[in-house]
């Protein structure tokens, strides 16, 4: 009797919950599984809105051409120049950064608050923002190395390629470095304090307290933000574009992975091989995400062995 | 050089002498250092607040500069010396901008396409969290998951699909075409952070209201979501957000009746010309929206944003 009862109520549990999710779970598969389903599809047909309604079947044609096509290898690389400065510095300074605002100092508060406000702005701002800063004619670079003299004739920044690429990683740099921060630095904090004094009183010098004792504790959030920093870094896009003017120049300079695909798209109206390269992107985004879980596997494999 | 300092300051702020037991670290302290390490310690916390006023400095200077350029006419700016005194400060683009319709369509699309998608993924997206985190039904950890997941997906892999999918059905630039895009791919993020605000809430006091006689529904909603409440505001406001800054899917799935502030903003700056006073004032207006809520709900934002990476 009793059995029944539990069981009936877990059930009716089940059905709630069930009907709970369910409106999620139809406007994301709608909205998002089935658009996903129709990128795979569109990527094995010539699919040319330049070229006509037929749609043919070409089975891995677009994607045997992703591989040999010289602008995706040269897109590439600058997306691997890009996204390494970015997660990798972004990271290692973001941790630096984090030890630093994590010292008990008055304003720590503050401090923390305003690190929000480059993560607020939106991409596009933060575009326009750079802009203005570099602008040839009446950026504030300019202005002030000229006040120096440093230089004396306007240097037209946004029109070197790359110059503007290194624009491009310090305005995205700009705005992800807090938001790494914060991660950091709600990982320090989860630190506990008797560690420390554990190490100090053994005698262990900064060097070694920072490998041994601060990196190994934040290695889970250390790895949670290369893996979102690598997802974003892989797919930058509103500050390319304002920056650049839509154009992902100079000479392409500032055209990465990410927008070489929008251009292919919604430019050339290459649907079916954009398809292909916007396919390859997420493999990439899932490779290098497995990459960093492998790296961070590994290493608390390696600490585990050596701790016996 | 900050590499190499910012370890000794972590070190030395933690091994500062303690409130629970001061008397014996203060005695091992200065029978080992004396008063060159004091001077040592005092000069790394100088050091150490010189670099914090720097990077705040460096978080804040290109904004700041920014709202000037909006500040100032055009005329002022392009000088070879600049013009920045007081006397030069006017509003005019802010009311030119203001008042050109072109300007304000999109910035009330935006608002509209952000409210409405808050409301509908907060409607939505609190039930389905509050399902997965009180109801063990299966599929239920697979789901969450896939909530995660669905970050990894780069936008551009369903811009066409979406175009086409819109299109067909008479939602290309449309307000509500964008609401829907919108609110599938934030409801994952509201999910995934609601999940962990309910979590928190204890079973117990459910379990007491239903003894009470409430049903699911009512323990739903007269429990769990007034528990939940400052959590559910600072989702609202990052749903808000996210909504509010995106450029790309407004830009591909809209052309010109349902664009948005973003949009319209990016379009200020051409290949080769640029109205730089406009420029900046239509930045300053696209982000003090998003930067006075982000205060607001400051405490909440940073803990939702780092809680769960910091606990999984």
């Amino acid at each position: 009797m009793a059995g029944t009862l539990v069981e009936k109520s877990r059930k009716r549990d089940l059905r709630f919950g069930l009907m709970l999710t369910a409106p999620s779970v139809i406007i994301i598969l709608m909205l998002l599984g089935y658009p996903m389903g129709y990128a795979i599809f569109m990527s094995f047909h010539q699919w040319n809105d330049k070229l006509g309604a037929d749609h043919q079947f070409i089975g891995l044609n677009n994607y045997g051409q992703l591989i040999t096509d010289p602008a995706v290898w040269a897109a590439m690389e600058r997306t691997a120049y890009f996204s390494v400065i970015t997660v990798v510095g972004g990271v290692a300074l973001a941790v630096i950064i984090a030890i630093l605002l994590n010292r008990k100092f008055r304003g720590r508060t503050l401090a923390r608050v305003l690190l929000l406000v480059p993560w607020a702005v939106p991409p596009v701002v933060n575009g326009i923002m750079w802009k203005l800063i570099f602008d040839g004619s009446v950026g504030i670079v300019n202005t002030i190395l000229r006040s120096l003299g440093l230089i004396k004739e306007n240097i037209q920044w946004l029109a070197d390629p790359t110059a503007a690429m290194n624009i491009l990683i310090f305005a995205e740099t700009w705005k992800l470095l807090p938001f790494l921060c914060l991660l950091m630095l709600a990982a320090l904090q989860g630190i506990p304090e008797s560690i420390y004094r554990a190490a100090a009183i053994d005698g262990a010098d900064a060097w070694n307290t920072f490998w041994r004792i601060t990196l190994p504790n934040i290695r889970g959030p250390l790895m949670f933000a290369l893996i979102v920093q690598s997802m974003w870094s892989l797919k930058v896009f509103d500050t390319i574009y304002v920056l650049s003017g839509g154009s992902g120049g100079p000479v392409s300079g500032t055209t990465t992975i990410n927008f070489l695909d929008y251009i292919t798209t919604f430019s050339n109206l290459d649907r079916g091989y954009g398809s292909a390269m916007a396919v390859g992107i997420m493999l990439l985004v899932l490779i290098v995400s497995a990459f960093w879980i492998f790296v961070f596997g590994g290493f608390s494999r390696k600490r585990r062995e050596a701790n016996g | 050089m900050g590499e190499a300092q910012s370890p000794v300051s972590a070190v030395s702020a933690r091994s500062e002498p303690g409130r629970e037991a001061p008397g014996t670290q203060r005695k091992h302290r200065e029978i080992s250092s004396g008063i060159s390490r004091n001077a040592k310690r005092r000069l790394v916390a100088w050091v150490c607040g010189v670099l914090v006023v720097l990077l705040m400095v460096f978080f804040l200077a290109p904004f700041i500069w920014m709202i000037a350029y909006s500040l100032y006419p055009s005329a002022a700016l392009q000088g070879s010396t600049l013009d920045m005194g007081f006397a030069n400060i006017t509003f005019d683009s802010y009311s030119r901008l203001l008042s050109d319709s072109s300007f304000l369509v999109p910035m009330a699309n935006s608002a509209i396409v952000g409210l409405s998608t808050t409301i509908i993924c907060m409607t939505i997206g609190a039930a389905s969290a509050y399902a997965i985190a009180r109801f063990k039904f299966r599929g239920r950890q697979p789901l969450l998951l896939s909530m995660m997941t669905v970050q990894a997906i780069p936008v551009i892999v369903l811009a066409v699909p979406l175009f086409i999918l819109l299109r067909s059905v008479g939602l290309y630039d449309q307000l509500f075409g964008l609401i829907i895009t919108y609110t599938a791919f934030i409801l994952p993020l509201v999910i995934w952070m609601l999940v962990g605000f309910f979590e928190d809430i204890p079973p117990s006091l459910e379990r007491a209201a239903r003894i009470d006689g409430c049903n699911r529904l009512q323990i739903m909603y007269k429990i769990a979501f007034p528990l939940a409440a400052p959590g559910m505001a600072a989702t609202a406001i990052l749903a808000f957000i996210t909504s509010w800054s995106d450029f790309f899917l407004a830009k591909v799935l809209t052309i010109s009746t349902a664009t948005t502030l973003p949009v319209r903003t990016a379009a200020f700056q051409g290949l080769f010309a640029m109205d730089y006073t406009s420029a900046a004032t239509a930045g300053v207006i696209t982000a003090v929206p998003v930067l006075i809520l982000t205060l607001i709900a400051q405490k909440w934002i940073i803990s939702g944003l780092t809680e769960g990476a910091v606990k999984g």
